[in-house]
């Protein structure tokens, strides 16, 4: 039986949390190089209207929660089946999502 | 023309002889010659006389042959005139035979409408049902999603080993726009398990066990709500809809999850209501679910099984139906449930998500007793690199000889991806880092409380294959106590 409070793991987890708030820090200094895992996906072209873009809504909404995947990695029907997933999965909104689809499915594999 | 020259040649003849003649001679003819002469005439004039009656019959002739010549070219015209009618009779009946065929067949189609009509008509008499309309055609797809995990570890005073093959495909299947059809599986190879003569467990071979994690029908019924049936994923915070072994920044799961189900028979209603032009979004659920059964039955906190030990009496595997067939858990009434979650993204990486949920309904048999769960959960992004995330969670469950438990407890996990620091540490592989740690605690509300620390890392071999690592400090104490501190590596990849 161990103590609920002990000295080291407290201090290891105490450095893990001072990494995060270096994060923290980090996250507002302007991006210079996002790399390749973190940067999500940006947007193409500008939004005609007030309305987002499939691509910004794509990497609003889908890289909070997994990495980016790219648009030929499946065909357009397989996109169609995989968004209706997310759509229930995700909780997206109708309209995002069918703009979301929009999007993968221009450049969607073959 | 031949006979008008011969006789303009004999006319022509006589005059020249006339001229030829002289006068003085003619003084001089005899009776004789004048005889001969005029017997000349008279044969010349024989000979005219009948050339002429030739050249009446030849003209006769002429006309007769031209008269039959007319009328050959009138009959030849008249035969012209009668083929061109018949080309043109023959077209058209040609063509009056297809509109005719044309005819037929709406005469016919008509006719079996109006046969199927008739039957139609005759089947709502006899069962009057609303006709169902038919589905899109040719529009299903079948999709295969999903994970699979390897891990090697390391607890405290036992011996490292890999500990998990782990393979869950999620098999998605769209028939049409608006219904899918989704069941994820958790295929793992484990040791089988012996009970010695001495009572403890050894192990002996290998099994397969197969899971099924959910299975659901999905039903888009309009933009704003969707119907979802089957084995649902509960939607009691956020972590079990969004854990899938390659979304997960560290192997296990946060220790107070054990105190909520993950999964429940019933039906939902769920949907999102975008807010402005931002991407912010409400969204909601609301489920029906059987809910935790009794093991035995009763409402008491604890039973004891075969080999003696003292275990929760409360089942969160309840699907209503054992498999000898009859109904389990018999408790009164089903449980209901849901979430109600706010999403405000400030721009793409920089959102904020809060949301609470619970559920509650009846456990045991007799129904009554209740276990109620309440969860808020939280997420936040700032930039591409930073994600802090947790949950709280409380539930009461009632029992019959200890009051009202309160199984309870937190987590809050942070992570961070390396490449944020790559403006000024050019370290190769960096990029593809990222650090995590989590704090998580847990009271199962029956004396046994842990707490549990945790620092790993992500490093991303690409978008989804994963290899990942951490150390947990694990503290108990109760009498369910016996965790132990450990490491873990896991490979995890996303399909």
């Amino acid at each position: 039986m161990n103590d609920l409070t002990p000295l080291r793991p407290r201090l290891l987890a105490g450095i893990g949390l001072t990494v995060i708030a270096a994060a923290i820090y980090t996250g507002s200094i302007p991006i210079v190089n996002a790399g390749p895992q973190a940067a999500p996906a940006a947007p193409e072209k500008p939004a005609e209207s007030n309305a987002l873009s499939g691509a910004t809504l794509y990497a609003i909404n889908c890289s909070r929660c997994h990495q980016e995947r790219f648009a030929t990695e499946f065909t357009p029907g397989q996109w169609k089946t995989i968004m209706i997933h997310m759509r229930v999965r995700a909780n997206l909104p109708a309209a995002q999502a069918r703009e979301i689809l929009k999007y993968l499915q221009e450049d969607a594999g073959n | 023309m031949k006979i008008r020259s011969k006789i303009l040649g004999i006319l022509a003849a006589g005059y020249v002889m006339g001229i030829a003649l002289p006068p003085r001679a003619a003084a001089e003819v005899s009776d004789e010659d004048f005889n001969a002469l005029k017997e000349a005439v008279r044969q010349l004039s024989e000979k005219v006389q009948k050339l002429e009656q030739t050249h009446e019959e030849d003209q006769k002739l002429h006309d007769q042959d031209q008269q039959k010549i007319q009328q050959l070219q009138q009959q030849v015209g008249e035969t012209q005139k009668s083929a061109t009618e018949a080309q043109q009779n023959a077209e058209t009946a040609s063509q009056m035979k297809l509109k005719l065929g044309q005819l037929e067949e709406q005469v016919e189609a008509q006719k079996t409408a109006t046969e199927a009509q008739g039957k139609a008509v005759a089947a709502a008499q006899v069962q009057p049902v609303a006709p169902v309309p038919s589905g899109p055609l040719a529009t299903h797809n079948f999709t295969l999603a999903g994970d699979a995990e390897i891990q090697f570890g390391k607890t405290t005073g036992q011996h490292s080993a890999f500990t998990l093959a782990d393979f869950a495909p999620v098999f998605l299947y769209r028939a049409g726009d608006n219904v899918l059809f989704e069941a994820g599986f958790d295929i793992r190879l484990q040791n089988g398990a012996v009970t010695l003569a001495s009572g403890q467990t050894g192990n002996s071979g290998t099994t397969t066990t197969i899971d099924l994690s959910f299975a659901t029908l999905d039903y888009l019924l309009n933009d704003y709500v969707t119907v979802v049936a089957g084995d649902m994923i509960l939607p009691l915070g956020t972590y079990a809809e969004r854990s899938a072994g390659w979304l997960n920044k560290i192997p296990d799961d946060p220790l107070p999850r054990a105190v909520l189900p993950g999964t429940g028979i019933g039906v939902q209603l769920r949907g999102s209501i975008p807010v402005g032009q931002s991407g912010q979004q409400i969204t909601y659920s609301a489920y029906a679910a059987n809910g935790p059964g009794s093991v035995d039955g009763s409402g008491r906190a604890t039973f004891v099984d075969s080999s003696g030990n003292v275990l929760p009496n409360l089942d969160f595997g309840n699907v209503g139906i054992q498999s000898n067939g009859n109904t389990a858990n018999e408790h009164s009434a089903v449980s209901g449930g849901g979430r109600l979650g706010w999403f405000f993204p400030l721009k793409p990486s920089y959102d904020l998500e809060l949301g609470f949920s619970g559920q509650t309904g009846p456990w045991n048999n007799s129904g009554g007793q209740n276990w109620s769960a309440l969860v808020a959960d939280a997420a936040l992004h700032i930039s591409p690199y930073f994600e802090l995330r947790g949950e709280y969670i409380n539930t009461w469950w009632q029992t019959t000889d200890m009051g009202t438990l309160a199984p309870r407890g937190w987590w809050v996990q942070g992570a961070y991806k390396l490449a944020g620091l790559n403006q000024n540490l050019n370290v190769p592989l960096v990029n593809n880092l990222e650090l995590v740690s989590r704090l998580d605690w847990v009271d199962d509300g029956l004396g046994t409380r842990t707490q549990r620390e945790t620092v790993g890392y992500v490093y991303y071999l690409t978008n989804t294959l994963l290899l990942e690592g951490d150390y947990e400090w694990l503290h108990t104490r109760g009498p369910n106590a016996g965790s132990s501190n450990k490491w873990v590596f896991q490979l995890s990849y996303g399909f």
